[in-house]
C-alpha cells in the first residue's frame, strides 16, 4: 500500500461511523482520567485494554490511543488548577501553571495549556508521517541480531532514564524479563516456571499483569491512604463566565507562541523516538528551553505563560516519536507503548516491519486518532473544566470499588478464567510494593513485553548467524552505545558517592 | 418400468446409506429413526447450544464460526453461542469441548490435525481422545505449500532435492505445522535442509525471506497468497493428490515421490502426512452424545455448507472450506492416527524435535 493511499484510507477510517464514536468516548475518558490525580496514562490505557477483545481493530486503536492521546490534557488542567499533576508527565506545568492560578489567571492558563497540546500533538503526528518513508527503508536492516541488540538497549534506556534509581530499575527490567519466560519454552516446548499450573502453560497474560501493576497497584495505594485523591485541595475558583473568557483569551495565546511551540514540539518528537525518555523529561527539556530563550527569564515560575505552552506542547509532541519506534521495531519506549503493543496484539496488528510496508493505513489511523483525539480533548477540556474539576473531590470509598470491579472484570474477561483475576491481584500488591519502595514498574513491564522478543530473537539470531552475530555493523554499534550509555551512568554514580564522602569528610 | 425401478432402488438406497452406514442405529426401523429426528429438531428448537472456539476472537477459527452461525441457526432452529476459549494452543478448548456434557448442546471447532500430532506424542495436560470425539463435519483443510523468496535463487522444487549446500528454511514453534512440514518433507526427500525454528508467526517468517536470512518455509497457502501474488515469494511445492485450480505450475508432494531414491519409503511417508492434514479444521461435540441429535446437527452443517447464500458470504470473507462430512470425518481421522509404526516414530520424533 502506497503512503498516499495509506494516509487517505487512514483518514476516512478515522473519521468513519464504526471508528469515530470509539475515538470520541476514548478521548472523554482519558481526559477524566488525567484530569484525576495518580490515576496515570497507563491507568487509561490498561482499562480501556480489556475491551478491545470484542472490536474490530480500527475501533479497538482509536479507542485505545484516543484515551491515551488526552490523558496528558487532562493531567495538565489538574496541575494548573489544584497544583498536583495529574499524571507525571505534567509536572513541567507545575512550574508555571499553578502561579498563574494565583494571579486569576487559570482560565488563561488552561486555554493556553489545553491548545498547545492539541499543536504539539499535530506536530508530533505530523513527524510520524514524515518518518514513515525513512522508516520503511530502516526496518528492512533489521533482522533478529539487531532486534535483540536494540531491545536490550530499550530496557537500558528505559531502567536508567527512568525517575527511579538505576539499580532498582535494572532489577525490575530484569524481573520482567524472567517473568517473559513463564509458560512454555517456544524453541524447546518445556514448560518454565509454570509450578505445574496448566494455566501457567502460555505464560502470564499480558492483560492481568498489567491490570494488576498499574490499575489493582494503584487502588491499593488510594485504599491505605484513605484519602481523596485531589488532597482535598481547592482551587481559586473564578466564575465561570470569566474562566471561559480566560481559556479563548489563552487559545489566541497559544497560538501567538506558534514558533515556540514549534520548537518545543520538535524536541518532544525527538525525544519520543528514544525509547525509555517519556515525556516528563521531554516536557521539562522543552521548558528549559522556553526559559532559555525567553525574553523575560525572571518571570519563569512566576506564572509565564510561555512556561506553560512550551512544557505541554512537548508533552503531546512526544507521542508520534514513540510510536515511530514502537510501531516500526515492535519495541516500546515507555510502559503506555508497552501497554498499547499489548493492545494491537490483541487486536491483531503485527507491529514491526509488516505494518510500515503492508499496513501503512493502521499508522495513518494512529496518526489521526492523536490529531483528532486531541481535538476532542481540547475541545471538551475547555467546556468542561470547571466540572470535570469536581471528578478529583470524588472519595477514595466510592472510587476505588467502583474501578475494581471495571479492572477485575477486565481481567477476567480476557481469557474466561478466574486464574487471570488471582494474577491481577498478585500484580496489584508487586505493583504496590514497587511503588512504595521505589521499583520501575515501567522497567518491569517492558522487560516482561519485550521478554518474549529478546529471547527468541537471540535464539534466531543465533541460530542465523552464530555466536559472532554481535560484529555485525549495526548490533555492535547498538551494543557498544548500550554499554557505553550504561558505563557513563554506573560511573556517574560512583563519582557522586564519592563526592558525597569528601563533603562529608 | 426398468427406469423407475432403477429410480426407487437408488432412492431407497439413498434414504438407507445413512442408517447402514451408521452403526448400531442400522437396525432400528426407519419410522423410529424418522421420529427421532423429529424430536431432536423439536428439542433443538430455540435452544442454545455453546459453540467453543478455542482460539481468540478475530482469528481464523473464530471467523468461520462467525460465518456459520446464522445459517446453522436457519436449519437447527437454534441459537449458536460463541465462547472463545484460547489457551494451551487449542488444548484448552478441545478438553473444555471433549468433557463437556453429552447432551448435544456444546459443539467446538477444533485444530484436528494439531490435536492429532499432540496425541501421538502424548502431550501432557491432554484430557481429549480426538477419535471418541462426535464428528459434525470438516470445515476446511489448508493446502500446505513450500514457498521460497524470489531473491533466493532457487525456483523450482528439483533445484531444492539437488542443493549441494545446505538450504534454510524457517518455521514457527517446535511441533507447528510449519515446523512438522518441513522436518517431514527433509526426511521423505532427503533434502539438505536447515530448519531453523522459533519464528513469530509466519509474516516474521516472510520478512526473514525478504531480508535474505532464510530461503524459504512451509506455509499454508492461505497466509502466502499475498506475498506469492506480489512476486516476492513463488511456490514450489504443494500438499495433496492433485494440483490446487489456484496453483497450476506447482508440482504435489505425490508427484515428486518419483524422484525419491526410496520410493516406498517416500510414499508411506508422504501418505502419513497427507492423512494428518486432511484431518484440518473439525467440528465436533461431547463423545457419548445420543446419535438422534449427532446426526440432526450433521444434517444442519451439510446444509449450511452447501447453502448458496453462505458460499457468497464466504467468497467476500475472502475464506474457502473444504466440507467432509461427520462420517467421512471419522474415517479421515482413523486414517491420520493409524499410522504403520515406523512412521508413526518418525513423526513423533519430527515433532519432539529430534530429527
Amino acid at each position: 500500500m502506497g503512503i498516499i493511499d495509506g494516509l487517505v484510507s487512514g483518514f476516512f477510517q478515522a473519521v468513519s461511523l464504526e471508528v469515530f464514536p470509539f475515538l470520541l468516548v476514548g478521548a472523554v475518558f482519558g481526559l477524566v482520567i488525567g484530569v484525576i490525580p495518580g490515576l496515570s496514562g497507563h491507568f487509561a490505557m490498561a482499562m480501556v485494554i480489556p475491551f478491545l477483545y470484542a472490536m474490530e481493530p480500527g475501533a479497538g486503536i482509536a479507542f485505545l490511543l484516543g484515551a491515551h492521546s488526552t490523558v496528558a490534557q487532562g493531567g495538565g488542567l489538574t496541575a494548573i488548577l489544584f497544583s498536583t499533576p495529574g499524571t507525571g508527565q505534567n509536572a513541567a506545568t507545575l512550574l508555571d501553571g499553578p502561579p498563574m492560578r494565583d494571579q486569576g489567571l487559570a482560565g488563561l492558563a488552561t486555554g493556553a495549556a489545553l491548545a498547545s497540546c492539541f499543536l504539539g500533538a499535530v506536530f508530533g503526528a505530523v513527524a510520524l508521517a514524515l518518518l514513515i518513508p525513512v522508516l520503511q527503508q530502516v526496518v528492512l536492516f533489521f533482522g533478529p541480531p539487531e532486534i535483540f541488540v536494540l531491545a536490550i538497549l530499550a530496557l537500558t534506556f528505559v531502567a536508567v532514564l527512568g525517575k527511579e534509581d538505576l539499580t532498582r530499575s535494572m532489577i525490575a527490567a530484569l524481573a520482567g524479563l524472567l517473568l517473559a519466560m513463564v509458560g512454555l519454552d517456544n524453541v524447546t516446548n518445556q514448560e518454565r516456571f509454570t509450578l505445574g499450573l496448566f494455566e501457567l502453560r502460555d505464560g502470564l497474560s499480558l492483560v492481568p499483569v498489567i491490570l494488576g501493576l498499574f490499575a489493582v497497584a494503584e487502588m491499593f495505594d488510594l485504599w491505605v491512604r484513605r484519602d481523596s485523591r485531589a488532597g482535598g485541595m481547592q482551587a481559586n475558583r473564578l466564575s465561570a463566565k470569566e474562566t471561559q473568557k480566560q481559556i479563548f483569551q489563552g487559545i489566541t495565546e497559544a497560538f501567538k507562541h506558534w514558533w515556540l511551540v514549534l520548537r518545543c514540539s520538535a524536541i518532544g518528537a525527538a525525544m519520543g523516538l528514544i525509547p525509555g525518555l517519556g515525556s516528563a523529561p521531554a516536557a521539562f527539556v522543552a521548558y528549559g528551553h522556553a526559559k532559555q530563550s525567553s525574553k523575560n527569564k525572571d518571570t519563569f515560575g512566576k506564572g509565564n505563560i510561555e512556561g506553560v505552552i512550551g512544557s505541554e506542547a512537548a508533552n503531546d509532541a512526544v507521542e508520534g516519536g514513540a510510536l515511530a519506534s514502537t510501531l516500526a521495531f515492535g519495541i516500546p519506549g515507555s510502559s503506555s507503548m508497552g501497554i498499547l503493543l499489548a493492545g494491537l496484539f490483541i487486536l491483531g496488528v503485527e507491529t514491526g516491519p509488516n505494518i510500515i510496508t503492508y499496513n501503512v493505513d493502521i499508522v495513518f489511523l494512529m496518526l489521526f486518532t492523536i490529531i483528532i483525539g486531541n481535538l476532542i480533548g481540547t475541545i471538551v477540556g475547555l467546556f468542561l473544566v470547571n466540572p470535570l474539576s469536581r471528578a478529583t473531590s470524588l472519595r477514595a470509598s466510592i472510587l476505588v470499588p467502583i474501578l475494581l470491579v471495571v479492572v477485575f472484570t477486565g481481567a477476567y474477561a480476557v481469557n474466561r478464567s478466574g486464574f487471570d483475576i488471582g494474577v491481577a491481584i498478585v500484580f496489584g500488591i508487586l505493583g504496590y510494593l514497587m511503588k512504595e519502595l521505589g521499583y520501575s514498574r515501567a522497567a518491569m513491564l517492558i522487560g516482561f513485553v519485550l521478554g518474549f522478543a529478546v529471547e527468541k530473537n537471540l535464539y534466531l539470531a543465533l541460530q542465523l548467524s552464530g555466536p559472532y552475530f554481535l560484529l555485525d555493523p549495526i548490533p555492535l554499534t547498538l551494543a557498544i552505545v548500550t554499554v557505553v550509555f550504561l558505563g557513563y551512568n554506573v560511573w556517574t554514580i560512583i563519582r557522586d558517592k564519592r563526592r558525597k564522602k569528601s563533603y562529608a569528610r | 418400468m426398468k427406469k423407475s425401478r432403477v429410480f426407487a432402488l437408488s432412492v431407497s438406497a439413498l434414504i438407507l446409506s445413512p442408517i447402514m452406514f451408521g452403526g448400531l442405529t442400522a437396525c432400528q426401523p426407519s419410522e423410529q429413526n424418522e421420529n427421532a429426528v423429529v424430536d431432536a429438531a423439536s428439542f433443538y428448537k430455540g435452544k442454545k447450544i455453546k459453540w467453543i472456539i478455542p482460539y481468540s476472537p478475530g482469528g481464523g477459527y473464530d471467523e468461520y464460526a462467525r460465518l456459520l452461525s446464522p445459517y446453522l441457526r436457519k436449519y437447527s432452529g437454534a441459537r449458536f453461542d460463541i465462547l472463545n476459549l484460547p489457551g494451551a494452543g487449542g488444548m484448552r478448548g478441545a478438553n473444555e469441548l471433549f468433557t463437556s456434557p453429552s447432551d448435544g448442546l456444546t459443539i467446538g471447532m477444533i485444530n484436528g490435525s494439531a490435536l492429532v500430532t499432540n496425541e501421538l506424542v502424548g502431550i501432557k495436560g491432554a484430557q481429549y481422545k480426538i477419535g471418541e470425539f462426535e464428528f459434525l463435519c470438516r470445515v476446511v483443510s489448508d493446502i500446505h505449500v513450500l514457498i521460497v523468496s524470489t531473491r533466493s535463487g532457487y525456483d523450482s522444487f528439483e533445484q531444492i532435492l539437488n542443493a549441494e549446500e545446505e538450504v534454510i528454511i524457517g518455521a514457527t514453534g517446535l511441533g507447528g505445522s510449519t515446523y512438522l512440514d518441513a522436518v517431514i518433507s527433509k526426511e521423505a526427500f532427503g533434502l539438505n535442509l536447515k530448519i531453523i525454528h522459533g519464528f513469530d508467526s509466519s509474516s516474521v517468517i516472510r520478512q526473514a525471506m525478504l531480508r535474505g536470512n532464510i530461503v524459504g518455509s512451509w506455509g499454508s497457502w492461505g497466509s502466502a497468497i499475498d506475498a506469492v501474488d506480489d512476486g516476492r515469494h513463488i511456490v514450489v511445492l504443494q500438499s495433496g493428490t492433485e494440483r490446487n485450480a489456484d496453483l497450476p505450475d506447482a508440482p504435489t508432494v505425490f508427484e515428486m515421490i518419483e524422484k525419491s531414491s526410496n520410493q516406498e519409503r517416500t510414499l508411506a511417508i508422504v501418505t502419513a502426512w497427507e492423512s494428518l492434514n486432511a484431518v484440518g479444521r473439525v467440528v465436533a461435540t461431547a463423545p457419548g452424545t445420543p446419535a438422534e441429535k449427532v446426526e440432526f446437527l450433521r444434517a444442519a452443517f451439510e446444509k449450511t455448507m452447501h447453502d448458496p447464500e453462505f458460499l457468497k458470504d464466504l467468497k467476500q470473507a475472502g475464506r474457502t472450506i473444504s466440507y467432509a462430512s461427520g462420517d467421512e470425518m471419522s474415517n479421515i481421522v482413523a486414517r491420520a492416527t493409524a499410522m504403520p509404526d515406523d512412521i508413526e516414530q518418525l513423526f513423533v520424533r519430527a515433532i519432539k524435535g529430534e530429527l
